[in-house]
């Protein structure tokens, strides 16, 4: 990959499993293997200065817990806000059976909207659930193909919305 | 990629020429992931996680400790309810009137209401 200037969102997952690390280290722990292949690919994307993004939820979650350690994700990640159209694409993608929160996350790719509001969804979802990026991958075409019919309805700039790529943070840290 | 070699005693040796282009130094610590495919060696998320310890004050790294104290304490639906905040609200918003479609619809009513000259 050598798309430095991509745009990635890191799923609740992710975010989760790096703040649970930073608890353990804060106790002279290891991170478990899962916490520590997030935390590792959370470091390299960071160091790779890729646009990092969490979704609105995750960053409330963050919120409310203690600041040191929410900072470590808020101050290198901005914040992906609901856009325009995403509902309709979630609705859609539920019909390849993703959860409602997995069909959001999903659609926060194509038309999350970022803190410039021209910046809109991600090139990349980095999730730790595994299920949602085989269902993404195994269902590609057909969702691929309800997109464009429901793209090239929309005004621009909605027509140049794009599907993301989902993947893990395995695929970060053995495939980049 | 990088072709390292167990010795009689357990150990890999590391090129230098990798040493160097990661900019390790001795006493750098690096994680040895075991994963499903194979082992990882990783080096920046360690780093990470101790830079942000280092950079905490001590105030900050007893609040620290206290959070992790009561987070260990937690059963994994109390972790799950905090992870799952919002959830309610997302629902809500997944359900709410289709106001997406207006954009559809848009164009006619504002012609319609002549914000956009016809003819």
């Amino acid at each position: 990959m050598t798309l430095n200037l991509a745009s990635i969102l890191l799923d609740k997952g992710v975010v989760r499993r790096v703040y649970e690390a930073q608890l353990r280290r804060s106790q002279g722990r290891l991170p478990t293997p899962e916490q520590m292949e997030a935390v590792e690919a959370f470091a390299q994307l960071v160091q790779a200065s890729y646009q990092l993004h969490i979704a609105e939820a995750s960053a409330n979650i963050l919120q409310r817990r203690r600041p040191q350690f929410a900072k470590t994700i808020l101050l290198h990640t901005a914040v992906l806000n609901k856009g325009r159209y995403q509902r309709r694409w979630a609705r859609r993608l539920r019909s390849f059976v993703f959860t409602r929160e997995d069909a959001v996350i999903v659609a926060y790719g194509s038309f999350g909207v970022g803190p410039a509001q021209s910046e809109r969804g991600a090139d990349y979802i980095v999730t730790t659930d595994l299920r949602m990026v085989t269902n993404f991958h195994t269902h590609f075409a057909a969702i691929k193909h309800r997109f464009d019919q429901m793209i090239v309805h929309l005004p621009a700039p909605y027509q140049q919305a794009a599907l993301p790529q989902i993947i893990t943070p395995h695929t970060i840290l053995t495939r980049w | 990629m990088e072709r390292l070699v167990v010795d009689a005693e357990g150990k890999v040796t590391l090129p230098s020429t990798l040493i160097q282009r990661r900019g390790l130094r001795p006493g750098d610590e690096l994680t040895l992931l075991e994963t499903g495919r194979g082992l990882l060696v990783c080096h920046e998320g360690l780093a990470l996680l101790d830079d942000w310890w280092e950079n905490l004050t001590e105030a900050e790294k007893i609040e620290a400790r206290k959070e992790a104290k009561e987070y260990e304490a937690l059963s994994e639906e109390e972790r799950d309810a905090i992870w799952n905040a919002g959830s309610e609200e997302l629902e809500r918003w997944f359900d709410a009137d289709d106001d997406d479609d207006d954009d559809e619809k848009g164009a006619t009513i504002d012609l319609e209401s002549s914000k956009y000259p016809v003819g």
